[in-house]
């Protein structure tokens, strides 16, 4: 299984990186949302995408509704990963395509939950 | 805007534990770091409905600290690049969700981290509406929430 994470923060991306390691993920990363379309691009078996909003070049929602404009990533699953925790910021998530989304400050049993509920790797 | 709704020490504490494992153990005496200790400060700003910015500082040896338990790497294995990143993101992860907590909809800037000895942060045209010493096993973390001052 392999997995994308997307965060213009190092730290979080190897938080991140270790906590799908441990589920067998083999995880590339990317530092923005553009950046991750390119590695997208050379590594279509991609099947989820863990996605910070808050990043320069492309922002985490500008990723999310190109790739879901894109049938090549139609089987993607995408958890957005923010800080963001208002309403406003959850409902523009998932009306982008988003499937599920997890909070700023997270835990690896947060983020394991998430991924049962959306069945990934199963 | 219920800024006394924002608990910043709960906030910040729970930024700490599950990021880093780390408990941070209530406000601290002093919410000044000595003269002579350098200071990673990251800083977040907040625009829309709030005007602020949201800054975090923690000394030279928490920063490490953190940086440590974010890469899982040695002190020694470091670069000043993960140190920066690291209090950056916490910086981040507080103003967001102070953000989330204040009413209204306002949008996050990117962080900007500044270290150093002996400065003050300062953001001109905003006053500070709530300030925090809190203790992480000895360590000094200092939160800031500024506020546009709309009187000027």
């Amino acid at each position: 299984m392999q997995a994308i994470v997307i965060d213009d923060s190092r730290a979080t991306r190897a938080i991140l990186t270790r906590i799908l390691e441990d589920l067998d993920y083999e995880v590339v990363q990317a530092g923005d949302g553009r950046k991750a379309l390119e590695v997208l691009e050379t590594t279509p078996e991609v099947e989820l995408a863990l996605v910070d909003w808050n990043m320069p070049v492309m922002n985490g929602l500008e990723f999310v509704r190109r790739a879901r404009a894109d049938e090549r990533y139609e089987a993607l699953t995408i958890v957005m990963v923010m800080t963001e925790g208002d309403v406003e910021h959850m409902v523009a998530a998932l009306d982008a395509g988003a499937d599920e989304y997890a909070m700023k400050p997270f835990t690896a049993q947060v983020i394991r939950e998430k991924l049962e509920l959306l069945a990934v790797g199963s | 805007m219920q800024l006394a709704e924002v608990e910043l020490d709960r906030i910040t504490g729970d930024i700490f534990a599950a990021i880093l494992g780390l408990t941070l153990d209530g406000h601290r005496a002093s919410d000044t770091f000595p003269p002579d200790e350098r200071v990673v400060t990251g800083v977040v700003q907040i625009t829309g409905d709030f005007e602020g910015a949201v800054s975090v500082q923690l000394g030279e040896h928490l920063a490490l600290r953190a940086a440590q338990l974010m890469f899982a790497l040695e002190a020694d294995e470091l670069t000043d690049e993960e140190v920066t990143d690291t209090v950056g993101e916490l910086a981040n992860m507080t103003g967001g969700n102070i953000k989330s907590a204040l009413a209204g909809s306002s949008a996050l800037s990117l962080p900007s981290v500044t270290a150093g000895r002996d400065y003050r942060v300062s953001l001109p045209g905003t006053v500070i509406k709530d300030r925090i010493g809190l203790d992480c096993d000895g360590d000094l973390v200092v939160v800031a929430l500024m506020q546009r001052d709309v009187t000027l």
